[in-house]
């Protein structure tokens, strides 16, 4: 636990942005990096489906994966409820590549397509220095799955709202609380594990290791693409890592 | 007279603020207790998820190195052990039913990165398009694991730390709640089999 720690502090997970593309590496030139904006803006309003890049200069000899979770934890795209958010990071030093699907879009975006998408689409451009191209096709990728398959409805709610069920099950263990506090504090509580649901999606950790030192991250965004904004959207860890 | 009732009054109150002091941290200490069972339920199910894509792994490789028996039967034989461990949420405080789960589980996680070492030798393998789909779900199955792995480990910390929180305490050890195992990496387990592309 303290080594997550002493990682976590190599890389500094930057706050939520106020744009999609974000290049912490200076790796995109100015128009192009308007022009993926405007994009992933266009087809966000087109799907809903929320789209954001992060392109970093060195993974600072973090792991990708945990990396990539903490920073959708923090960042939370996608749409609150349905969890319809992609993140594409890249990381420059390292040459490598991981998108990072929601929880919401892991049916039209399985784990395989998202690593041929990387291996296919991201990896050949790359490896030519065509960042820009390698990004628009990865995005045209993406939403193409989206299109096709279109945006699921939102899955059982595992946000962090309080559910009138949420509350309801409270209310209900309250007033059990209440009947055993009066059986006086030795009785059993026997029943009570009858009343765990099991099988449902956790409310996320909001624990996130994340120390508040901003600096830094001075990402230069691409113009503006018509308003952004992350909404709150899950994710578990689903999608793919990959090189070039 | 008067006297007598301002005591009996006074002690009302304090009878009913401690009352609803202990049934504050009872509440408390379902809600997180709730939280921990959902997150295992989660881990349960990636695990599971882990254990649905062997079959069809296992027959992909079969295809190209049918000669890799040992490694074939020792992962088969890997995952149906560890689908026969499961664990109830009134498990999650018992700290040896969470050694079992684990080491069953690392077992699998052990025997699966064996046979990834193995698919090395078959080129013509690695770059079946079936297998190569079947490793890139395996691989991402591994991070969801890390991943609700950590979430639950952080709901445990969380329920335990409410729990030994004196005074409270008392309240909830008399009502019955006891500690929860966190689910520690095996050494097997830690790091997921990597792939190059």
């Amino acid at each position: 636990m303290l080594a997550a720690v002493v990682l976590a502090l190599a890389l500094i997970i930057p706050p939520a942005p106020s744009q999609r593309v974000n290049d912490y590496a200076r790796l995109l030139p100015a128009d192009a990096q308007r022009r993926l904006e405007e994009r992933l803006a266009e087809r966000e309003r087109a799907t809903s489906a929320q789209t954001v890049v992060a392109i970093f200069p060195s993974l600072e000899g973090e792991s990708l994966e945990d990396f990539g979770v903490r920073l959708a934890e923090r960042w939370r795209v996608g749409q609150k409820g349905l969890d319809n958010g992609v993140i594409l990071l890249v990381f420059v030093k390292e040459r490598r590549v991981r998108l990072e699907v929601g929880y919401g879009l892991e049916p039209v975006l399985p784990d395989a397509v998202a690593a041929q998408i990387i291996r296919e689409t991201i990896g050949p451009r790359f490896r030519e220095q065509r960042y820009a191209e390698g990004l628009e096709a990865a995005v045209d990728a993406i939403y193409a799955r989206v299109e096709t398959k279109g945006v699921p409805p939102a899955a059982p709610r595992h946000g962090f709202g309080v559910s009138p069920i949420t509350l309801g099950v409270l209310a209900l263990f309250g007033v059990i609380a209440l009947i055993l506090a009066r059986d006086a504090v030795g009785g059993g509580r026997a029943r009570r594990h009858a009343y765990t649901a099991g099988g449902r999606r956790g409310w996320d950790s909001p624990s996130v290791i994340v120390p508040p030192i901003f600096g830094n991250w001075s990402g230069r965004g691409g113009g503006d693409g018509g308003g952004f904004s992350a909404g709150g959207g899950s994710f578990g860890g689903g999608g793919a890592s990959g090189e070039w | 007279m008067k006297a007598l009732v301002i005591a009996l009054v006074v002690i009302a109150i304090i009878v009913l603020a401690v009352g609803a002091w202990a049934v504050g941290i009872y509440n408390s200490l379902i809600g997180l207790e709730q939280g921990v069972n959902e997150k295992w339920a989660q881990v349960q199910n990636v695990y599971q998820r882990r254990a649905d894509l062997i079959p069809n792994l296992v027959e992909t490789v079969k295809g190209f190195a049918a000669q890799e028996r040992n490694v074939l039967t020792e992962v088969t034989e890997a995952r149906a052990r560890a689908t026969g461990v499961q664990l109830t949420p009134e498990a999650l405080n018992d700290p040896k039913a969470m050694e079992r789960f684990q080491a069953a589980q690392g077992q699998l996680s052990g025997a699966l990165s064996r046979l990834l070492v193995v698919v090395e030798r078959y080129p013509e393998l690695k770059s079946n398009q079936n297998f190569l789909s079947l490793q890139s779900q395996l691989e991402g199955t591994e991070n969801r694991i890390a991943v609700e792995r950590r979430r639950f480990n952080e709901a445990v910390r969380e329920y335990n730390t409410r729990l030994n929180l004196f005074p409270g305490t008392i309240v909830a050890r008399l009502a019955g709640f006891r500690p929860k195992a966190f689910f520690e990496a095996a050494p097997d387990a830690a790091t997921p089999p990597k792939v190059k592309f």
